[in-house]
């Protein structure tokens, strides 16, 4: 029986998905270990096949998504880097873009650079903006910077070279030169040869993240394969990419910083695949977990993808998904600003000391607290029941919110759940009116611990009727790794004219990308009937330095200027509600995304289906502020094709859903919950 | 209906999110390098009185602009006179209420079934608004006529339609008219955009409820100034600094402050400052407002939200016709220089009344630098931007290094953008070693960029303060270093540059070098971490010299 595993590994669980052929599902969840991932890992895999009577010899596929890399950044727990720059740009990396974080608060600095002054040097060379070579490079200086790069006792020195987007000839050489006089221990790159597109800022600094990644991700992918090996699973492992897609471990080792936001791009992922099993390619995910919201929205099943992000305070240049989080979720703790306006988040509780309803000592409220106290959360256990707690403790906190407010108890935690669903509404907002999409339009994909809890008032908001709740919101991650592809992006920038040389570069750009996918087919050896490629030209107005992105026909379209600009003006008209009919159109990069399709699992089956009748009720504020006796159900207990109407509450270990009056609840052939909005 | 506070909240929400999708559209569909890459601009909502309601992450110093923009707009043309449809355009520091040319705004009025519930504005600042010298802020101009194009709130949008008569004689006003006309377009469609989501926004909520919550926001504000203002110590401080010169012969000139704190109320007077002056570094008094706002914010309530609230609580006193409430027809352009000064002298005298939010003085100027000539290839160019510096130490930690402070908050442009663009080699951009004041903690270091023509003659000119009084140290800690201009030449020679010079050439085979001023440090440099000293010689911030001078003591 082939077996597909899925492994997200998070900073407090470690969630594994085991899939059979037939369909079959088994879930495991341990704690992590943050200081060594993989053990928990390996522990898991170990005592769900066992669990489970499988055996790892039937693994076909392995996917794998880690925040290792986040954290590491995030606490700066990562390699000794060194910087090699063109002469008089030591600090570049430092003063970034000059700017402070917060226009107002001067004692909120930006991070110091992951390379200190001393560790940064330089080199004499000097390329202009269009590629010529205003000074040669001095690689008769090299040995002594790369003496010096190695008594700093650094692990990766990375060159970064201005206008090497242009002519990366220099950084190349450096690289080489410096290479040849350090040892094998310490690794060289070259800005350009991650991201070579212009700003050199952000270039240098996507080169740096993934510099300080290659020991810290090299180390524990070298643990995790072989770990994975001796458990006797014969297949090579993949890991997953902050833009959605799979990579194999050695090209997760060159390039560990495409794995930094891989966790939401696999939920986001998982909950495409979920949306399509219900017949629905137009989502809006919103995943709330302890600390945070994510949201994404999926046009024709596919999520935009954004290249710019920032990543623990640094800029980051790398495809990832366009998912926006905000600090809003359960454990966000609500508080009276000092103007006495009430807010939720951004601070979070945490796990620990977590909700107050916890018992262990916090007094806070969070918004978890308030759904205790309306009745929407079980007030005795959550999980499923297997985590008692205090709702005396909820009313008690959320009740000194009440009193300096002027409102009672219930107002109050209503007030909590509404401003905590303004957030997650401004969230999708931003990635869907902003993009020029009325939410309406589509259904809410709700998941993680508290988005079920809270979809639907923030469905009411944005104007959307469909509510879809998966059968297992807390494996979605590990369903999004094995419903994934793997994938290779490669770019070229152009810089050039809408005109015959404008064409005739883009046209060479075609080609040598092509060559660059075929050898990313052939590394990752994909078959030749499950290779594809999506091409994307990104352009703008001469005088614009923001660009936007056409999908395009590499070979149709790149011969016919007027119809590439036709469609440009287009899209600038409505995208910025304006366009300039003389002004020069520039073409800025060209871009691939090479996929090789892989092999999909069954989808999970849902549960054999019980007894429909309620296991109880409980009395629930809802949003008109009064309580109603409301029933409650197990999740397993919703067998396929039954109809429910609201109001009533759906327990289960790793969510908690809610359906309000005048709404009506109904499972499908997979499990699904979908709901639909009345009124 | 009494809105409660969960109500006013989710107002703010929404309205907040306006002003940042149009903050964000400004800066992706602009054509100029100022906006689209140093953000030089600001988006805000007004309510029907014209009140600040909501700004997005702005510059404090377009706040002088947004505060006055839409009372001057109705006064103008009366609330009547607006229509569905309208959109005003207005730079004018004296019958605009604005604070300089460059910056240029445009508001537009936001109804609800005929009836007028919100104006949606945007400032941003243009790398030319004509006059006599390329990018209009240059020293050398000395009265308003010579700096641009002025403009009294006028229709640049009627029934919908551009009037394109306006921006026309605009636009054959100011260099570079091409990139200008885009801008304004790029300004006039985010007008709109915000127009459109507050139209949704009514679809969803009542007006009258939105009215209701704009109110209590501003409200809101004012509560917090309150509450910050009756947490300081009652009493009078004062402190006085000096603006270096005027670029026209006047130099020294006074900017002081009383500070008088009594319970909520709080009241600056700038009696004793100097008299207005003929360069173009006066400020008029809504740019004296914006630099006053900002220092009290960021002294007692950095992180609340900004809207109109924070004028009421605050009274400012500022002679006629001085350097700090400039008049007809006084020069403007370079504002800033004073703006910073200002800051200075607030955030000085109060020093001893807020405990560990004191900070030492930053680089107190906004240096400003501006390119301009005929490039290899026949293109006019105008290229300016602005250039930050140290800033200062606090009482808890050093100053940042190379950051731009208080009034402004640009970018810089990269270099890879700006070579792109124009005829201009950048040949080092830098931390400038021993600029950062010596102390407990360290003032943070200056900066310095050298520029140099490509195969042709540029223009250069510049804007520069601090290059005579250096930042001072608190509490002991020495003083940051000064600003500096030179020209080197390839040959050897050196020729030093004054502060603000006036326009002149510049050949291929010389550097434009700038030094932006450094800031003070703080506490006493003996009681400085003998860590902290060893980090600053490793990384080179400090020199051998400098720590032998400023930290003689044996290390502890």
């Amino acid at each position: 029986m082939a077996l597909y595993v899925g492994i997200d590994v998070g900073g407090t669980f470690t969630d594994i998905a085991v899939l059979g052929a037939d369909g079959a599902v088994m879930l495991h969840k341990v704690a992590s270990t943050p200081d060594r991932p993989e053990q928990a890992l390996l522990q898991g895999l170990r005592e769900a096949f066992a669990a489970h009577g499988r055996a790892a010899a039937d693994v076909v596929r392995l996917a794998h998504g880690t925040t290792v890399g986040t954290n590491a950044l995030i606490q700066r727990r990562v390699g000794t880097l060194a910087l090699v720059t063109t002469e008089g740009f030591r600090d570049l990396l430092e003063i970034g873009r000059q700017t402070r974080p917060r226009v107002y608060n001067i004692h909120l600095d930006r991070p110091p650079p992951l390379v200190p002054r001393r560790r940064r040097f330089e080199v004499a060379e000097r390329i202009l903006a269009d590629g010529s070579v205003r000074t040669p490079l001095d690689t008769a200086a090299l040995p002594a910077i790369a003496e010096a790069v190695a008594a700093a006792g650094a692990d990766a020195v990375i060159v970064c070279f201005l206008n090497a987007y242009a002519n990366p000839a220099h950084e190349r050489a450096a690289a080489e030169g410096l290479a040849a006089h350090l040892p094998d221990t310490c690794r060289v790159l070259a800005s350009s040869d991650l991201y070579p597109e212009f700003r050199e800022f952000e270039r240098f600094s996507t080169a740096v993240l993934n510099g300080a990644l290659l020991t810290v991700m090299g180390d524990y992918l070298d643990r995790f394969r072989a770990g994975v090996a001796a458990l006797g699973v014969p297949v090579a492992p993949y890991l997953s990419q902050s833009a959605g897609g799979l990579m194999t471990l050695d090209q997760a080792r060159a390039i560990p910083i495409r794995a930094s936001l891989s966790g939401p791009a696999a939920g986001v992922t998982g909950a495409a695949a979920r949306a399509a099993e219900a017949g629905f390619d137009r989502v809006i995910t919103l995943d709330v977990g302890g600390t945070s919201a994510d949201v994404a929205l999926l046009m024709d099943g596919r999520c935009a993808e954004v290249q710019d992000r920032t990543l623990a305070g640094f800029p980051l240049r790398m495809p990832s998904l366009d998912v926006n989080a905000v600090g809003a979720g359960g454990g966000s703790i609500a508080w009276i600003d000092r103007d006495g306006l009430l807010k939720v988040g951004p601070d979070s509780a945490g796990a620990h000391p977590g909700p107050a309803c916890y018992g262990q000592g916090a007094e806070h409220a969070t918004l978890t607290d308030a759904n205790v106290v309306l009745g929407r959360l079980n007030p005795s256990a959550l999980l499923g029941g297997t985590m008692p707690i205090d709702a005396a403790l909820s009313h008690r906190a959320v009740a000194a919110l009440a009193g300096p407010l002027g409102l009672d108890v219930v107002e109050t935690a209503l007030g909590v759940t509404r401003i905590a669903c303004a957030v997650m509404t401004r969230a999708i907002r931003t990635i869907s009116v902003e993009r020029g999409h009325d939410p309406a339009g589509f259904c809410l994909f709700a998941f993680g611990g508290a988005g079920p809890l809270h979809a639907t008032q923030v469905a009411r908001d944005l104007g959307i009727r469909t509510i879809l709740v998966p059968p297992s919101p807390g494996v979605l991650c590990a369903e999004g790794l094995l419903a994934a592809d793997l994938r290779g992006d490669f770019v070229r920038t152009l810089l050039a004219g809408l005109d015959a040389d404008g064409l005739a570069a883009l046209a060479g750009a075609r080609d040598a990308l092509r060559a660059e996918a075929e050898a990313w087919f052939a590394a990752a050896a994909v078959s030749p009937q499950d290779q594809r490629c999506d091409w994307v030209l990104e352009m703008r107005y001469r005088s614009q330095n923001f660009e936007l992105p056409l999908a395009l026909d590499p070979d149709a379209e790149a011969r016919d200027p007027d119809a590439l600009a036709a469609r440009f003006h287009a899209l600038h008209e409505d995208t910025y509600g304006y366009r300039m009919a003389g002004e020069p159109i520039d073409l800025v990069n060209l871009r691939v995304k090479a996929l090789g399709l892989l092999s999909r699992p069954a989808p999970l089956a849902p549960g054999a289906g019980g007894d429909p009748r309620p296991v109880g009720s409980r009395p629930v504020v809802f949003e008109d502020g009064t309580a109603r006796d409301t029933p409650v159900f197990h999740r397993d207990s919703l067998a396929p094709g039954r109809t429910l109407d609201g109001p009533l509450v759906v327990e289960q270990l790793d969510t908690t859903v809610l359906v309000h009056p005048g709404d009506r609840a109904r499972v499908d052939a997979a499990g699904t919950i979908v709901i639909t909005l009345g009124g | 209906m009494a809105l409660s506070p969960i109500d006013i909240e989710l107002v703010r929400t929404a309205l907040g999110s306006v002003v940042d999708e149009m903050y964000v559209a400004l800066m992706k569909s602009a054509h100029s390098t100022n906006i689209k890459e140093r953000c030089d601009h600001s988006t805000a909502l007004f309510d029907r009185r014209g009140r600040v309601v909501a700004q997005g992450e702005s510059l404090p110093l377009h706040l002088a602009s947004m505060l006055g923009l839409v009372e001057v707009v109705l006064e103008r043309h009366g609330r009547d006179g607006l229509g569905p449809g309208d959109m005003f355009i207005s730079n004018d520091p004296f019958v605009g209420r604005g604070s300089h040319l460059p910056d240029v705004a445009m508001v537009m009025p936001v109804f609800h079934d005929g009836r007028l519930v919100l104006f949606v504005a945007n400032i941003a600042h243009h790398a030319d608004i004509g006059g006599m010298v390329p990018g209009s802020v240059a020293g050398g101009m000395t009265e308003i006529f010579q700096e641009g194009v002025r403009i009294p709130a006028i229709r640049i949008v009627k029934d919908g339609a551009v009037v394109e008569d306006v921006l026309d004689l605009i636009c054959l006003n100011v260099r570079v008219p091409r990139e200008r006309r885009g801008d304004y377009l790029a300004q006039i469609a985010v007008n709109r955009l915000g127009a459109r989501r507050l139209a949704e926004l009514f679809a969803r909520t009542p007006v009258a409820h939105v009215e209701e919550a704009a109110d209590a926001l501003i409200e809101a504000v004012a509560r917090r100034m309150r509450a910050g203002i009756a947490a300081l110590p009652d009493g009078t401080y004062r402190f006085e600094d000096r603006v270096d010169d005027d670029g026209m012969g006047t130099r020294n000139i006074p900017v002081c402050v009383t500070i008088t704190v009594d319970g909520e109320a709080i009241t600056l007077d700038f009696a004793g400052s100097g008299p207005q002056c003929r360069g173009n570094i006066n400020t008029s008094f809504a740019g004296l407002q914006a630099s006053v706002l900002y220092a009290l914010k960021v002294l007692v309530d950095p992180d609340g939200p900004t809207n109109h609230g924070m004028v009421d609580p605050v009274t400012i006193h500022a002679p006629e016709r001085s350097i700090v409430n400039a008049g007809f027809p006084a020069a403007t352009a370079a504002r800033a220089q004073t703006c910073q000064r200002v800051i200075d002298v607030i955030l000085g005298a109060l020093a001893p009344a807020v405990g560990d939010r004191a900070v030492a003085a930053s680089n107190g100027a906004n240096t400003t630098t501006t390119f301009s000539g005929v490039g290899p290839d026949g293109t006019y160019y105008v290229y300016m931007e602005t250039i930050g510096g140290g800033a200062g130490a606090r009482a808890t930690r050093d100053g940042v290094d190379g950051v731009q402070v208080h009034i402004t908050n640009t970018s810089n442009l990269p270099i890879e953008a700006l070579e792109r663009e124009y005829p201009i080699l950048i040949e080092c951009y830098a931390l400038e070693p021993d600029t950062g004041g010596a102390g407990t903690w360290r003032g943070g270091l200056a900066l310095r960029r050298d520029y140099r023509a490509l195969g042709h003659v540029t223009t250069f000119s510049a804007q520069g303060e601090r290059f005579d009084s250096a930042p001072w140290g608190l509490s002991g800690g020495g003083p940051g270093g000064r600003g500096r201009h030179h020209l080197r030449f390839d040959d050897g020679r050196v020729e030093d540059l004054p502060a603000k010079p006036i326009p002149r050439d510049v050949p291929p085979d010389a550097v434009v070098s700038v030094v932006t001023p450094g800031a003070g440090g703080f506490g006493p440099p003996e009681g400085r971490a003998p860590e902290d000293r060893a980090a600053d010689l490793a990384d080179g911030k400090v020199s051998p010299a400098f720590l032998s001078r400023w930290y003689p003591d044996p290390q502890p």
